[in-house]
């Protein structure tokens, strides 16, 4: 029952001097000025802020993922080597999984979306900036326990899926199996609060005249994959719950002794683990497709085929659990409704990767290095897609499964679907982020380093897994005849290695002394390229509107702004779903303590819950109070407390007026 | 020269009922979560079942009855109690829709007093399982089905008590009157999924 | 720059170098099929190999003729992008993506109708399938082997070492009793898990006399790496007198030091663990030892069953098998010898 709007809103002609826009600017920049200091970091809830601290904090942890896994290939270069003992080995590569997927990949993808998806559809912030900030310290917390503990020699070592019964309470005595399962819980938490946050803001902050079928690809691939969190990760966080409930309270979920069943876990962990490498891939595919508009300056060919092919490779998605439990007691019938699905998946895939190529084919195409890591997907991506197609087929399934050939398959997919579209998107949108440019000498010596040394670990992977090498061995006799691929792979790695350090270094120099980018370097067509690289601190000085997909290219100075929104206070524009018609003046939440505080409790919960079981209802007691505060205490709007710290006054009262329009 | 066409929005509302402000959306989402995970621990409940012949399982007592299903008695009231309490949670949301501050007052403590009783009501049901958590995997899933629900109760009464202390003692305005609604929305669910899982926990063991 | 060739290159050395330098056989090697199971298995390996294969390169083609077929920038009024596509353009993509949608149902329909098939013929003569039936468990981190029969004096246990006869199809139940194991040997079949509290059955067969090499391949822990088997097919006369020897129970020692050996193995800690079939020691927590000196392995197909290995393996076996359930012993020089002189016995 929506109350009457009291006046349309109006499409005017206005005059907008000189003064007027330097005035509205520095008011701007006062309203949204960001705070400073160690405190400053606690209440920040600007999504710019936050999504770069996720990007930042989730590649540390793919180096040190990497660090991890070199440590396996130093290990498993020579037979039986003597490297890593086998209770070291095992932490490491349970560390290595782990982190790769619940610490790096999950988060950067989802960190791009909170990034650019209020820039691309003409927005302030997003929908809920506070549960973004929270969102991201539970994440932090989550990381620094999962590492804090592997220092300590006391990390997870039942592998990054912990299946039970080896990660019940017999077979894994300790804390490290409930380290494992609270840090789940984190991230799980962290990625649930990111996945509405993207959903409201796509859904609720467009632009007007950013209808549906004019939203762009990149948000497209962040709203499906959202969707996909919300109903993929209660799963894993289920299964690592009752996994802890098993472990500390003794209850009987997975303990086949008291009735419990140890393939359940497998059911529950990997109904979400399955559509977790579409979350971890379809983010990928919509980087892929602004590098393409932008360097072939061309439209994406099959624009509503790409959306559909989104949508119906996350709802199939859903459909394909079962094929990692083929070696299971499972009736051979319901293995073979899983084949049919796991093979047709490929299907919307393939047409994405058809229309890609409609689009390159005959384009004018300029060959830098974000489009260089595009045709790396392209090639690496469709070889983990074929082998996954082996990998669909029951039979041929028993003889690879849990074998080095899976471990080959998912690097394939996963780095080439989604490390190199990933790379690729940060040569595109680094000049955004510092407004330099990335080097393109060094980028391209950053791509090939990288595509040489991860075939090289990789391909030979799949041969190791037919002549019968299983995974997660810590060493191998020599007689296996495994030695000779096993070195080229360890070699390869460190090529691979190289080429992740030249990023770094290119990305130093480049923040050192970088070409200066301008607005729209790339003369690209979507909306983040509109304002100042990097954005300020309210992304647009006057919210743009969209006249068609390709918003900068189809814009003329006719196209009109939004005008409006309070210059004292903190607002964006909420406009309806389908059509994106203007609808309310949103006020967007200043800065906050209550996200950080929220954590400490959700902390405490968690990490203490390791211990006892009573630290969930001083937890919540913990939470309430601090929830109270979120929700109650009055939010700073007018950012008065930023002002009073970086100019060190109080700043004057609202006007009566501003007041007023609240109730 | 400096004339620029612009949409005006200076008249927009701050906030709005219903899918025009985001906080539906979040709110929703939130409830999409829970939903799901609702649904996957009532799948392991018959999961689980699978693995035994005899459900609930027997306990091995002489005196013990063979097949102890759950008493229905604080079940059941809790269920009553808890359709009940519709009643004054859409008064309050009515009312908050409306602008009808003594509407909502008054759902709103009748609310506090239905969800106060229904928490109490459940203290009394794990015991009418007849098993404890660590009884075997039919007493753990039970308990963490009730338990879970319990939990929303708890946190729904929370949002509660803190919403009707501000309804009481600051202004209704209209952002209170759309939490109000958010919340409506809460409770509503919280009743609709305790009705699959009483009707899952003690009516499927003496259905099926 | 332009050319996409270069970018088959590194994975196609990668791929000759490995293919050439190690060729597929081996004892582990699901390639190498030595029975019905695994040899469909690696036809339909082959079928999707090549099928794959024609796919890849046909992509990278048309990749690498997309991109040298692009129109070159020569200035900045080039970059205008292009908003519209001539409609004949637009036309003819849409056909080409349609048809390569069309092509792709059809190659996946393919692989789903050949692997069905193969699948089909794995388990369907299951309940049809007699001969030898061997129950094998996995515990934490070997394989215990029992070989069932309706005598139940021919029932026996032994460990880490199947025999089967050529040309026989062998019925495996699998169990495990501790956490998930995955029992495969490649050459023969694929894996199956054994799973607590569940049972598995699964049958093989070898079509050629061999010995196969298997390994547990589902993560069970500290060990996980050293837990292998061997899988011996031979004649059914070598078989059958296999068989019957494994039956027997454990003669007497008959020299000095053999009896010794005997007493050190009672009385100390060995007997714990490990059951004789013939003498009091009956525990099922490590191998059963009746006929240890018949195998050809030792820790689970760890070290062969040769020279002082078997020595080393009870003075100290953490040093080979670090983690695993046998504490080192330690015994003096003559009373180790006295109980491998013991071990030799156990034929």
């Amino acid at each position: 029952m929506a109350q009457a709007i009291p006046k349309p809103v109006q499409l005017v002609d206005i005059e907008l001097t000189e003064a007027d826009i330097a005035r509205d600017k520095r008011e701007m920049e006062r309203t949204w000025r960001r705070p400073k200091g160690l405190w400053g970091f606690l209440v920040e809830t600007d999504h710019k802020v936050i999504g770069l601290r996720y990007i930042i904090t989730a590649f540390i942890f793919f180096l040190f993922g990497g660090i991890e896994a070199a440590l396996m290939r130093i290990q498993l270069a020579f037979p039986e080597n003597h490297f890593l003992n086998p209770d070291r080995y095992n932490q490491v590569f349970t560390v290595h999984g782990t982190t790769m997927m619940f610490l790096f990949a999950v988060p950067i993808v989802t960190a791009m979306g909170i990034y650019f998806v209020p820039l691309m559809i003409g927005a302030r912030d997003v929908a809920f900036p506070r549960l973004n900030a929270y969102g991201y310290f539970v994440y932090l917390i989550g990381g620094i326990l999962l590492y804090t503990s592997f220092l300590l020699n006391t990390g997870p070592d039942a592998g990054w899926f912990s299946y039970v019964p080896l990660a019940g309470p017999s077979y894994s005595p300790g804390k490290r199996v409930d380290i494992w399962a609270q840090m789940i819980t984190f991230t799980e938490i962290s990625g649930l609060a990111g996945a509405i946050v993207v959903i409201g803001t796509a859904f609720k902050m467009r632009a007007p005249g950013m209808s549906l079928n004019r939203i762009p690809l990149f948000v497209w691939a962040q709203v499906v994959t959202a969707f996909m969190i919300l109903f993929a990760m209660p799963s894993v966080m289920l299964a690592s719950g009752l996994l802890a409930s098993d472990r500390l309270v003794d209850t009987h979920i997975f303990n086949p002794a008291e009735g419990g069943d140890a393939i359940l876990y497998q059911h529950m962990f990997w109904f979400f683990g399955h559509p977790e490498v579409y979350i971890i891939f379809i983010p990928a595919l919509g980087f892929i497709s602004p590098i393409i508009i932008a360097f072939a300056r061309r439209k994406i060919f099959g624009y509503t085929a790409m959306v559909l092919s989104l949508v119906a490779t996350a709802f199939i998605g859903f459909g394909l659990w079962v094929h990692h439990m083929f070696a299971t007691p499972l009736p051979q019938l319901g293995e073979s409704f899983f084949t049919a699905a796991s093979m047709m998946i490929a299907i919307p895939t393939g047409v994405q990767i058809f229309c890609w190529l409609a689009t390159l084919w005959g384009s004018k195409l300029q060959m830098r290095t974000p489009l260089l890591f595009v045709l790396g997907f392209f090639t690496i991506f469709v070889i983990g897609g074929l082998t996954g197609l082996m990998l669909a087929s029951v039979p041929l399934d028993l003889q690879i499964h849990d074998t080095f050939f899976v471990v080959a398959h998912l690097h394939y997919v996963l780095i080439g679907g989604s490390v190199f579209p990933l790379f690729g998107a940060f040569y595109y949108w680094f000049p955004k982020w510092s407004g330099r440019m990335l080097g393109e000498r060094l980028g391209k010596w950053n791509f090939w380093l990288m595509f040489i040394g991860f075939n090289l670990v990789f391909f030979p992977m799949h041969q190791l897994g037919l002549k019968g090498m299983p995974r997660r061995v810590y060493t191998y006799l020599p007689e296996t005849g495994w030695g000779n691929l096993n070195l080229l792979a360890s070699i390869g790695a460190f090529i691979l290695a190289i080429g992740v350090l030249v990023f770094i270094v290119n990305a130093i120099s480049a923040l050192r002394a970088g070409e200066v980018a301008g607005d729209n370097p790339w003369a690209a067509d979507s909306l983040e390229w509109a304002t100042s690289s990097p954005p300020p601190d309210y992304n647009f000085l006057y919210l743009p509107t969209v006249s068609g997909r390709y918003a900068l290219w189809s814009q003329t100075d006719k196209t009109p702004i939004v005008y409006g929104l309070s210059t004292q206070k903190r607002e964006t524009l909420v406009t309806s779903v389908i059509a994106a018609n203007p609808e309310l003046r949103f006020d967007v939440p200043g800065t906050s303590i209550w996200p950080f505080m929220v954590a400490l409790a959700t902390a405490e919960a968690f990490i203490v819950g390791i211990f006892t079981p009573w630290a969930f209802p001083i937890g919540a007691v913990l939470a309430f109070a601090a929830l109270a505060g979120w929700f109650f205490a009055d939010p700073d709007h007018s950012n008065k407390k930023v002002i009073e710290q970086t100019e060190g006054h109080r700043p004057a009262t609202q006007p009566k007026e501003l007041r007023a329009e609240e109730a | 020269m400096s004339t620029r066409r612009v949409i005006d929005v200076s008249e927009l509302p701050h906030h709005d009922f219903d899918t025009v402000d985001p906080v539906w959306w979040g709110n929703n989402g939130l409830l999409a979560i829970e939903t799901s995970m609702f649904v996957i621990l009532i799948v392991t409940y018959f999961y689980l079942r699978q693995n035994f012949t005899e459900w609930p399982p027997p306990i091995a007592l002489m005196t013990a009855p063979l097949n102890p299903l759950p008493s229905l008695g604080p079940g059941t009231w809790n269920t009553v109690l808890l359709l009940f309490s519709i009643l004054p949670i859409a008064l309050a949301d009515l009312s908050s829709r409306r602008g009808y501050r003594a509407g909502a007052q008054f759902g709103l403590v009748i609310c506090l007093l239905c969800g106060a009783g229904a928490i109490a009501l459940r203290a009394f049901e794990f015991p009418a399982v007849k098993f404890r958590w660590d009884s075997n995997s039919y007493g753990s899933v039970v308990w963490f089905l009730l338990g879970m629900h319990l939990t929303h109760l708890v946190t729904l009464m929370s949002e509660t008590v803190l919403l009707t202390i501000w309804i009481f003692v600051r202004e209704f305005d209209l952002k209170h009157r759309l939490d109000l609604t958010a919340l409506a929305i809460y409770w509503y669910w919280v009743v609709g999924i305790w009705l699959v899982v009483y009707t899952v926990v003690y009516w499927s063991p003496r259905w099926l | 720059m332009r050319s996409k060739y270069s970018q088959l290159l590194s994975p196609g050395i990668a791929a000759l170098a490995a293919l050439t330098s190690t060729a597929c056989s081996g004892v582990q090697s699901a390639l190498d099929p030595a029975g019905p199971q695994a040899h469909n298995i690696s036809r339909l390996w082959w079928l999707m190999f090549y099928v794959c294969t024609a796919v890849f390169i046909a992509v990278t083609i048309v990749l690498g003729l997309a991109i040298n077929r692009s129109r070159k920038i020569s200035g900045a009024e080039d970059l205008a992008p292009e908003l519209e596509m001539p409609p004949e353009a637009e036309t003819r993509r849409r056909n080409i993506v349609a048809a390569a949608t069309a092509f792709t149902v059809v190659t996946l329909f393919v692989f789903l109708v050949a692997s069905f098939f193969v699948g089909r013929g794995m388990s369907a003569e299951l309940s049809a399938k007699q001969g030898v039936v061997v129950e094998v468990t996995g515990h934490q981190w070997w394989w215990e082997v029992r070989y069932l029969n309706d005598d139940a004096s021919s029932i026996f246990t032994t460990a880490n070492e199947i025999h089967i006869p050529v040309g026989t199809p062998v019925t495996l139940t699998l169990k495990a009793s501790d956490v998930i194991h995955s029992f495969w040997v490649p050459n023969l079949h694929g894996k199956t898990d054994a799973i607590p509290g569940k049972v598995a059955t699964m049958w093989f067969q070898a079509d050629r006399p061999g010995t196969y090499r298997g390994q547990c391949a589902e993560y069970c822990g500290l060990q996980h790496a050293h837990m292998g088997l061997i899988v011996i097919a031979e004649s059914r006369e070598q078989f059958n007198s296999w068989i019957t020897s494994q039956t027997q129970p454990a003669i007497q020692p008959s020299s000095a030091t053999a009896a010794r050996g005997q007493q050190i193995f009672m009385s100390g800690t060995c007997n714990m663990c490990h059951a004789i079939s013939g003498t009091e020691a009956g525990s099922n927590i490590g191998p059963n030892l009746t006929h240890i000196a018949s195998r050809q392995t030792i820790g689970a197909a760890t070290m062969t069953n040769l020279g002082d290995h078997l020595s080393q393996w009870i003075a100290d076996s953490q040093k080979i098998k670090p983690g695993n359930r046998m504490p080192p012993h330690n015994l003096s020089p003559e009373d180790l010898q006295a109980v491998i002189d013991y071990m030799q016995t156990l034929k």
